[in-house]
């Protein structure tokens, strides 16, 4: 599957750098894929709390931690959901540990080493403005096209 | 304030009453037919019927579109039935009010997305299916018109919101 770098528009006019994201659907949520971006130096995969609700992923039991992110103090609340990737052909569905956090200073989610990296083969191609993902050969994937 | 009658009711609008009309309602998908109000895309009907609370049922596409092109309101037809993207106000009154823009440019994602900095937007390819304040009004919105998007996000507002050091 490829992805596109996508450019998003500058509030001063303009856009911004084109970056590296891969949109990846809740199970629960899947008309609604929530585009991460590609964070090879973020150990885990993390999104804001607001959208756990809207897959119906509850949070009051789950194990947290509190962190920074982008120098904001937050609470990850600790989730294992089923999430999928799609290009609109291919689909292929995980199941992984998510860090739901709040608050969230983002405006995506970060797709990290635990819950995306460590399940694809990913290859980053900045010059040309893409990355194509591949499920990680022997890794527990189910696809469908 | 134009006075116009529509299935036999008689009303007194203007541009500022239909833009306020709208204000907290989200578009719905465009199937053929659109005008542009508040820099967004609308279907002609939802528009009129939001502002008469006339039923659907009470008048056409045509009518409707034709009222909002009398209050100087840009209308145009969607390339294709898929095409639902909100469009940027100032693109379209640049090649003149009221007028019927069907071979304007597609514009890209970005262009297609800088009227919604700050917005949750659900997109797919280049088209904004939806923006709106909350992720929750954007999957409302997608789940009432059973609508699939590629990607959720929000737009953000500056370089600095996309930026800073990765968690551990």
């Amino acid at each position: 599957m490829r992805f596109l770098f996508r450019a998003l528009p500058a509030a001063s006019g303009g856009e911004l750098t084109p970056r590296p994201v891969v949109d990846i659907a809740l199970e629960g949520l899947l008309a609604a894929p929530i585009e991460c971006l590609l964070d090879t130096g973020a150990l885990r995969t993390r999104m804001s709390a607001d959208l756990a609700p809207l897959a119906g992923i509850e949070l009051d039991d789950s194990l947290t931690e509190e962190f920074f992110v982008a120098g904001v103090r937050t609470t990850g609340m600790l989730a294992r959901v089923n999430l999928t990737v799609t290009d609109g052909t291919v689909e292929h569905s995980w199941d992984a540990p998510v860090w739901f956090c709040d608050p969230w200073p983002h405006p995506f989610g970060l797709a990290g080493l635990e819950g995306f990296l460590q399940h694809f083969l990913v290859t980053v191609s900045a010059y040309n403005g893409y990355l194509d993902v591949e499920p990680q050969p022997g890794g527990a994937m189910a696809a469908n096209m | 304030m134009p006075t116009m009658t529509v299935s036999g009711h008689r009303y007194r609008l203007d541009r500022r009453g239909v833009e306020a009309a709208l204000a907290g309602e989200l578009p719905e998908p465009i199937h053929e037919h659109f005008v542009v109000i508040n820099g967004r895309r609308w279907p002609p009907k939802q528009v009129l019927a939001l502002v008469t609370g006339l039923d659907r049922a009470d008048f056409t596409t045509h009518q409707a579109r034709r009222a909002m092109t009398r209050l100087g309101f840009t209308a145009a037809r969607a390339r294709s039935s898929r095409a639902q993207r909100a469009r940027p106000a100032a693109e379209l009154s640049s090649s003149g009010s009221a007028a019927d823009n069907s071979d304007v440019r597609q514009p890209t994602l970005v262009e297609a997305l800088r009227p919604f900095i700050g917005l949750w937007v659900a997109v797919r390819g280049d088209e904004v299916l939806v923006a709106a304040p909350s992720p929750q009004d954007v999957v409302a919105w997608l789940a009432r018109h059973d609508q699939r998007a590629q990607a959720m996000f929000r737009v953000p507002e500056s370089e600095q919101a996309i930026t800073g050091a990765a968690p551990q």
